[in-house]
């Protein structure tokens, strides 16, 4: 099967299920959501039946698109954590009700499913893009639908203000990006990433310092994407008001996809030894204060979405370290297996926290308090997802941050790894904070009645949490996706 | 005449100039101009590009040409979405000032 009928079959589901909302009746808009789920798990299903290798290299849009494993694990990476957020978006559905100006019961819901939808699209296109013209493309449709998904509850007075604050910033970073690339191009005469790498070796030393600049505002407006130190600053302040589901999928796709582009431009750009050198000293400097500025930062954090913003920029320097290590034959693997451990216990966390949130009014750690007297499966579920972004050993995190310090150790960066180790210490105690609110402090409402939880989203946590200690203990199914 | 440079100057200082508004100036709306600013500059340094670049049979090269299309249409989109939010605000809020965004604090 051709591989670009995916991103199709995704886009005319966004359209589909659009007209559909548009012709529902006024209390059934929230209906599409089922559709929207069914339709992407059909197309997950599809992308097993991808052959990588099968990939026609002479069709016309080989020139931009290309469906290697890197390409086709990241799409299944953006399908599986879409999925994941619209159920997440279906039990957060009554709070973003409550904050849209509409009185009428389900109106203005219909969106909140249908754009998730084209932002997938998006990211699959950004998992397959090898020409600056397509990563451009790609990332604004991303970018944008995030800018909507961000300030959706307009009567939130945090939702909106982060919505603008994620604009400005967002569209700062697509100046750089776009700026860069253009002297990328006017280097090289290329955009494709291929002939990019093609041309370099026989460019001119005078040509260098244009090069240099080009490629270094492309990877800065990459590293407000992956939230790198220090292009952080956005991170703490969205992630706090943007929806819970849209945090979750912000912090898992968003950065996911931004480290397949990295990837991908890193490769065209480490083809001589002079760029090599300084790109992966640039990455170890980066990776090395995005890891210690992410973990100090969370630690006094009261509210679990700041906590959990932060710690997504901690994650991102291990990842960026995986990234410093790309010498080492392992590394890339590293990297991809980080990736979906992070997918999978993130989303896990924010699965529960929308739950709890929901019923409980708020997310500061404070809310969890007890949780374990009130719903212990959900406290044990969520103990689980804590364990494992933590790296407790026999959980899918511990393993994730084993195979990045191994690589990082066959690439000789010692010094970050002792800090990578001081910075998972320090990690322990600020997800230890949130365990034992749930386990040790007493509820603020002993009496207070069950939290409800949708079949769906119980059947999600379910999995999520076997995946968590499955692939923690035997890893060989994630192993195998990647090759 | 015109060489590449001249245009590269240019399109330099519209770049610094939208990012110094970005910066320095506290209204959104301003801000947001400069961040139009500085797509724009990217516009014109990829025409100049294109034009003084590399020739093949007698044509220019219009890969970069066409790459301006799609961001003159990427930047209306964010125009468009960023707009509606700038508004939404003001109506909540009754500003369009960066310091009045001050809820989201630890």
């Amino acid at each position: 099967m051709n591989p670009i009928y995916l991103e199709i079959a995704v886009v005319v589901l966004g359209l589909l299920l659009l007209a559909a909302e548009s012709f529902a009746g006024p209390g059934r808009k929230s209906g599409i959501a089922h559709p929207a789920i069914t339709g992407l798990i059909l197309v997950f299903v599809a992308t097993f039946w991808i052959d990588p290798l099968a990939m026609d290299v002479t069709a016309p849009y080989a020139r931009f698109y290309s469906a290697d494993f890197l390409a086709v694990f990241f799409k299944q990476l953006a399908l599986l954590s879409t999925i994941v957020v619209l159920i997440m978006a279906q039990e957060y559905a009554p709070v973003v009700e409550a904050s849209l100006p509409s009185s009428r019961r389900g109106a203005g819901l219909g969106e909140f499913y249908a754009l998730p939808v084209f932002t997938c699209a998006g990211l699959m296109w950004m998992a397959s893009a090898v020409d600056f013209v397509l990563i451009f493309v790609s990332l604004e449709l991303v970018t944008i639908s995030f800018y909507i998904l961000v300030s959706y509850m307009r009567q939130d007075r945090g939702s909106l203000e982060a919505g603008v604050k994620f604009l400005v910033l967002g569209a700062l970073s697509t100046g750089f990006l776009i700026y860069g690339i253009t002297w990328i191009y006017g280097v090289t005469g290329q955009t494709n990433l291929h002939a990019i790498a093609a041309v370099i070796p026989a460019l001119k030393h005078a040509a260098a310092p244009a090069l240099l600049f080009g490629l270094g505002l492309v990877l800065v407006s990459l590293g407000f994407k992956v939230a790198a130190v220090p292009f952080q600053f956005w991170v703490p302040d969205v992630y706090q008001g943007a929806p819970t589901p849209i945090t979750a999928f912000l912090s898992v796709a968003s950065k996911a996809a931004g480290f397949v582009v990295l990837l991908r431009v890193l490769q065209a750009f480490v083809v001589v030894p002079y760029l090599q050198e300084k790109i992966m000293l640039l990455m170890a400097i980066l990776a090395g204060i995005t890891m210690v500025f992410g973990n100090l930062a969370a630690i006094p954090q009261s509210n679990l979405k700041r906590l959990l913003a932060y710690s997504s920029v901690a994650h991102a320097g291990y990842l960026l370290l995986g990234v410093a290590s790309l010498g080492a034959p392992f590394a890339g693997m590293a990297v991809l297996f980080y990736l979906g451990a992070y997918l999978i216990m993130t989303l896990l966390a924010f699965l529960i926290m929308a739950v709890v949130s929901k019923t409980v009014g708020g997310d500061d750690i404070a809310d969890f308090n007890g949780l374990n007297q009130r719903a212990p499966h959900l406290a044990f579920a969520m103990l689980l997802a804590m364990a494992s972004l933590a790296g407790v050993p026999l959980t899918v995190g511990f393993l994730g941050k084993l195979f990045i310090f191994e690589a990082a150790f066959q690439q000789g960066h010692f010094v970050l790894i002792a800090l990578g180790i001081v910075t998972v210490a320090s990690g322990f105690y600020y997800y230890l904070k949130v365990v034992r609110a749930m386990y040790w402090q007493q509820p603020a409402d002993p009496e207070a009645p069950e939290i409800p939880v949708g079949v769906a989203a119980r059947l999600t946590i379910a999995i999520l949490c076997a995946l968590t200690i499955w692939l923690g203990v035997y890893p060989a199914p994630l192993l195998s996706l990647i090759r | 005449m015109l060489t590449l440079g001249h245009y590269l100057l240019v399109s330099g200082l519209l770049f610094a100039t939208g990012l110094g508004g970005v910066l320095l100036r506290r209204n959104i709306i301003v801000i947001f101009m400069g961040l139009e600013l500085m797509l724009n500059a990217a516009n014109l340094s990829l025409v100049a590009f294109a034009r003084h670049g590399a020739v093949s049979a007698g044509l220019p090269d219009y890969n970069a040409q066409v790459l301006v299309f799609f961001i003159i249409t990427v930047a209306a989109a964010e125009v468009a979405v960023g707009l509606a939010i700038i508004v939404a605000l003001y109506r909540q809020r009754q500003t369009a000032h960066v310091e009045d965004l001050n809820q989201l604090k630890f």
